[in-house]
């Protein structure tokens, strides 16, 4: 959602004179670059809990982030108000950093998109605004998902659904003199179900969360989650645990691309890299996954809970091909990063809030569909796993050992799906798994639900994959 | 190799400024007074405010250079309004008069809009904090905060590493495969009072000194290999930054040269540094909300003896000086010592008075505050504990995993050593633990003595029987 330029100004109560002035006085030690975040964010939730939504909030959050850059170094303060006073001391807090010295590294190219934010343009366009939309009218919402997830399956015996959203208003200005601005909204919704089966109880979740207004909360969306929230649950109480150890694996199309964001998209954030911690640190142009196969980290899918129309250095969002024909083409770049290696940008600069500076992160993470058909994969296995629901995953970034924790999923024997399993972890190697990859299907999906990376800050992320069998991971069991 | 020159006389203003206002000032307490009266005129019948602040300054290194420089000062107001029957949760950091009591309005307005909570209440007031006036009771704030200048922070973050001349340490002839060196000192102060409408007044203050390194070695294939080391504490004085960079890299250089270890059942050791892994899904399964929604492998133990004899764990938020310590919870409710799981029996669920009600059960504290795990089986440390066992896998990091709260069972990746006759006879990784928290914790052979102060959790060095390895 894009505003006219007034409005964020009048939100901020500044001027571009102001802000050109402020970057001055953050440049007056001697630094090379510095940039300007405003930030002010409304959140808002709703929590359905026994039957009723109780608990509902609203939160205010609203400051300037300054950064100085001297070389590769970062000086970084920030504070909750724009008087000129508090700004002023806050630009000399992070010129902390400057050596007395100009640094002539260009923090990439001056005015990588020309000219103002284009409404036409917007990835998130909002037709329902969540501020402006009254809390009330979403009860409803929350309450019509309860009496249709509670009527798919008796055995529900205690059930939550939140709803969660906020819009942002972000104002990015620079020592290039780039003005650049954005809103960003997020709607997202969670299901959490406890069912009792025999004395035994299961526990199963589903999430969905887009960039979009409250147009999301729709009666398909209720039936698409209560779908999805029974779904094999019948398989989640049969289920047991394998026995451990070194298998094939098929990753289900999906969510499965939390393998792509923990064995691969960390160790390709150029951060890393630049400090030479990172397995991928030499691989640049090497061929490390099989031909046929395109790696992406992409700010441009519309309503996507990663896109962005400018990241937070106000680079315009863009979709940047990491593998291509199983090469390594491209790091993912903030400004000093890209900097470094003396490269453009690739959007990848995004921070929690103002309170945090940018650093490179992933967007959407995905890898191109391939011309395997899936059910062809599973065939080819005659002793294995196959997973498509996850809760979470984890990287080493210097070893390269990458896990993923598997809510649910099948054995595999003798080229079908048998017994269900779940609650697993498994684990592999960054490198060795990419080049392990003996097929991809022709089915990707990019997984809607609510994935947050949590490398030193917090931010909104999605990832997909289609259909893939590796040909060797470990797997967890008894 | 180069040094940085600040420009100290004008940081030095500035950071003096802002330390003199780095605890709430009587402005911003008549504020968060004010905000509640309001409230109460607005139409809440109750209302419960936390007023906080922080102020934090960092150092980071890279590779013995200062690579960044944060400084942050924080405040946020948390409004809890019980309207009609109805309870909401709000917060905002715009601290303005005008602009908080349309805050207030327009909270109210959404709480009654919400549908009734006959459960929602303020604790009772002889159950709340009365000890907590000053905010420095516990012995939490130390004053030398007052006096650091950036100067004495960024030489703090360059004494311990290997890069930095000033040093006196030779990186290649240490070290030889080190490739990488990130450091990073911090400290910070943080105050927060707790008022409510039946005349709770709750003040902490504490501040905090940290010291972190994370080394990166390569082997002789280019391998890449990377640990840490830190310490935190409340008292700058007590800090050890003497050795944390060698700490490091020596933890990182061990893990040189890892090999397979075959599939099985093991004696699990875990070390103390990441110990709290397995405690911490006890602690949320003995949680109110966990237990109300009927997702907890603990629903219906308390007082029952689900654990082993040998399984003491209290929670002592008390001790003054003591990292983590709280006179009282969220809700301004005191905290007390008081034993959560006694020789193997579960004494304590966490009910705040909203899961209380709920749960027609009578009230503790919202959470856990300093937990500490006690000894048995007579060993001080790691080292006796290898001897003591003498097979089995030392863990001494986790990488991924979780645990599936309804049912306890969990699968965590792992990295560490095979042991043999109590000694490291290699790294071991990609490997994985699976099991059950219930059994695992019912297999526990030996908690040492050895928790390091700077924990958040007082868990030992542990050891378990009988526990499935993957790999």
């Amino acid at each position: 959602m894009i505003q006219n330029k007034e409005y964020y100004f009048h939100t901020f109560a500044v001027e571009r004179s102001v802000m050109q002035k402020l970057v001055e006085e953050a440049l007056r030690s001697g630094g090379s670059y510095a940039d300007l975040y405003f930030e002010n964010t409304t959140y808002g939730s709703l929590l359905l809990r026994d039957g009723a939504v109780t608990s509902g909030g609203s939160h205010i959050d609203y400051g300037l982030g300054v950064r100085v850059l001297s070389g590769e170094k970062t000086g970084y303060a920030y504070c909750e108000s724009t008087a000129w006073e508090d700004m002023l001391a806050c630009a000399k807090a992070a010129a902390q950093i400057a050596s007395g010295t100009a640094d002539v590294s260009p923090y990439g190219t001056p005015n990588p998109s020309r000219g103002e934010p284009n409404p036409a343009a917007d990835r998130y366009p909002v037709r329902e605004s969540w501020r402006e939309t009254p809390m009330s009218s979403f009860l409803p919402f929350l309450q019509q998902m309860e009496a249709e997830v509670k009527s798919r399956d008796r055995r529900i015996i205690k059930l939550m659904a939140n709803l969660a959203f906020q819009m942002s208003d972000i104002l990015m200005f620079n020592s290039y003199g780039e003005l650049k601005w954005d809103t960003r909204p997020m709607g997202s919704v969670s299901l959490s179900a406890v069912f009792e089966q025999g004395g035994v109880t299961e526990n199963k979740s589903v999430s969905r969360s887009f960039r979009c207004g409250a147009e999301m909360l729709s009666e398909s969306l209720i039936r698409e989650m209560a779908d999805e929230v029974v779904k094999g649950i019948d398989e989640r109480f049969a289920a047991g645990r394998p026995k451990g150890g070194q298998m094939p694996v098929v990753m289900g199309a999906g969510a499965s691309g939390i393998l792509l964001h923990e064995a691969m998209g960390h160790a390709f954030e150029a951060d890393f890299n630049r400090k030479g911690t990172s397995i991928f640190a030499d691989k640049m142009g090497r061929q490390i996954c099989p031909r046929g196969i395109q790696i992406i980290d992409d700010g441009t899918l519309t309503g996507n809970r990663g896109a962005l129309n400018y990241d937070d250095e106000g680079v315009p969002g863009q979709k940047t091909y990491m593998v291509e024909d199983g090469v390594l083409t491209s790091y993912l770049h903030d400004r000093i990063s890209a900097a470094h290696y003396g490269v453009r940008p690739t959007g990848n600069g995004r921070r929690e809030s103002f309170r945090y500076a940018p650093i490179p992160r992933m967007r959407a993470t995905y890898m191109e569909s391939g011309t395997a058909k899936a059910g062809d994969l599973i065939a080819e296995v005659s002793k294995g796993i196959y997973v498509d629901e996850f809760s979470n995953g984890q990287v080493q970034i210097g070893e390269g050992d990458f896990t993923f924790y598997v809510k649910a999923g099948f054995l595999i024997e003798n080229g079908r799906l048998t017994r269900p399993v779940k609650d697993i972890n498994i684990i592999g190697n960054g490198p060795a798994a990419l080049a392990d990859i003996r097929g991809v299907a022709d089915d990707l999906a990019v997984d809607p639900g609510a994935w947050t990376c949590g490398k030193e800050q917090s931010v909104p992320v999605s990832c997909g994959i289609p259909t893939v069998l590796i040909g060797n991971l470990t797997v967890g069991g008894e | 190799m180069e040094t940085i020159d600040y420009g100290e006389e004008d940081l030095h203003k500035v950071m003096t400024d802002n330390t003199l206002h780095s605890t709430l000032t009587e402005a911003e307490m008549a504020l968060a007074r004010h905000c509640l009266d309001y409230a109460l005129r607005s139409g809440a019948q109750k209302v419960r405010i936390t007023l906080s602040k922080s102020l934090m300054n960092l150092v980071g290194l890279l590779n013995g250079e200062v690579d960044k420089t944060a400084h942050a000062l924080d405040r946020s107001l948390q409004l809890q309004l019980f309207v009609d029957g109805k309870y909401g949760a709000f917060s905002s950091n715009r601290l303005e008069r005008e602009e908080l009591e349309a805050f207030v309005r327009s909270a109210i307005d959404t709480v009654k809009m919400l549908e009734p909570d006959p459960y929602r209440d303020l604790p009772a007031p002889e159950r709340l904090a009365k000890d907590a006036v000053s905010g420095r009771e516990l012995n939490l704030y130390d004053p030398a905060y007052e006096k650091l200048t950036a100067a004495d922070r960024r030489k703090m973050a360059l004494a311990s590493s290997f890069y930095h001349p000033a040093s006196g340490k030779e990186v290649s002839s240490a070290f030889p495969r080190l490739i990488a060196e990130e450091g990073e000192y911090s400290d910070s102060v943080f105050d927060s009072l707790t008022i409510d409408s039946q005349g709770l007044f709750a003040r902490h203050t504490e501040t905090s000194f940290e010291i972190g390194y994370e080394s990166t070695v390569e082997d002789a294939e280019g391998r890449h290999f990377s640990s840490y080391w830190w310490d935190a504490t409340p008292r700058l004085q007590d800090l050890a930054i003497e050795g944390c960079a060698r700490t490091a890299c020596q933890r990182a250089m061990e893990q040189i040269g890892p090999q397979e270890v075959k599939s099985g059942k093991y004696t699990l050791i875990v070390d103390t540094e990441c110990a709290s892994k397995l405690l911490t899904p006890l602690l949320s399964a003995l949680g109110g909300y966990s237990l109300q929604q009927k997702n907890s492998f603990l629903k219906d133990t308390l007082g029952q003896k689900v654990f082993p004899e040998a399984l003491t764990i209290l929670d002592c938020p008390r001790t003054p000086g003591d990292t983590g310590c709280r006179l009282f919870d969220s809700e301004g409710v005191a905290t007390r010592e008081m034993p959560l799981i006694e020789k193997g029996v579960v004494k304590t669920y966490f009910l705040n008075t909203y899961m209380a009600r709920k749960m027609e059960m009578e009230p503790t504290v919202e959470d856990a505050t300093r937990v500490k795990v006690l000894p048995h089986g007579a060993c001080k440390n790691l080292e006796e504990v290898l001897q003591k066992v003498g097979e089995g896998i030392l863990v001494t990091g986790f990488n991924g995993g979780n645990s599936n709260p309804a049912t306890g069972n969990f699968s965590y990746g792992i990295e560490g050593f095979l042991i043999r006759d109590g000694k490291r006879v290699h790294p071991i990784r990609e490997m994985l633990i699976t099991g059950n928290f219930i059994g695992l914790w019912n297999n526990l052979l030996i908690a040492a003595s050895d928790a390091r102060p700077c924990l958040s959790k007082l868990v030992p060095t542990l050891a378990f029987k009988d526990v499935d390895f993957s790999a």
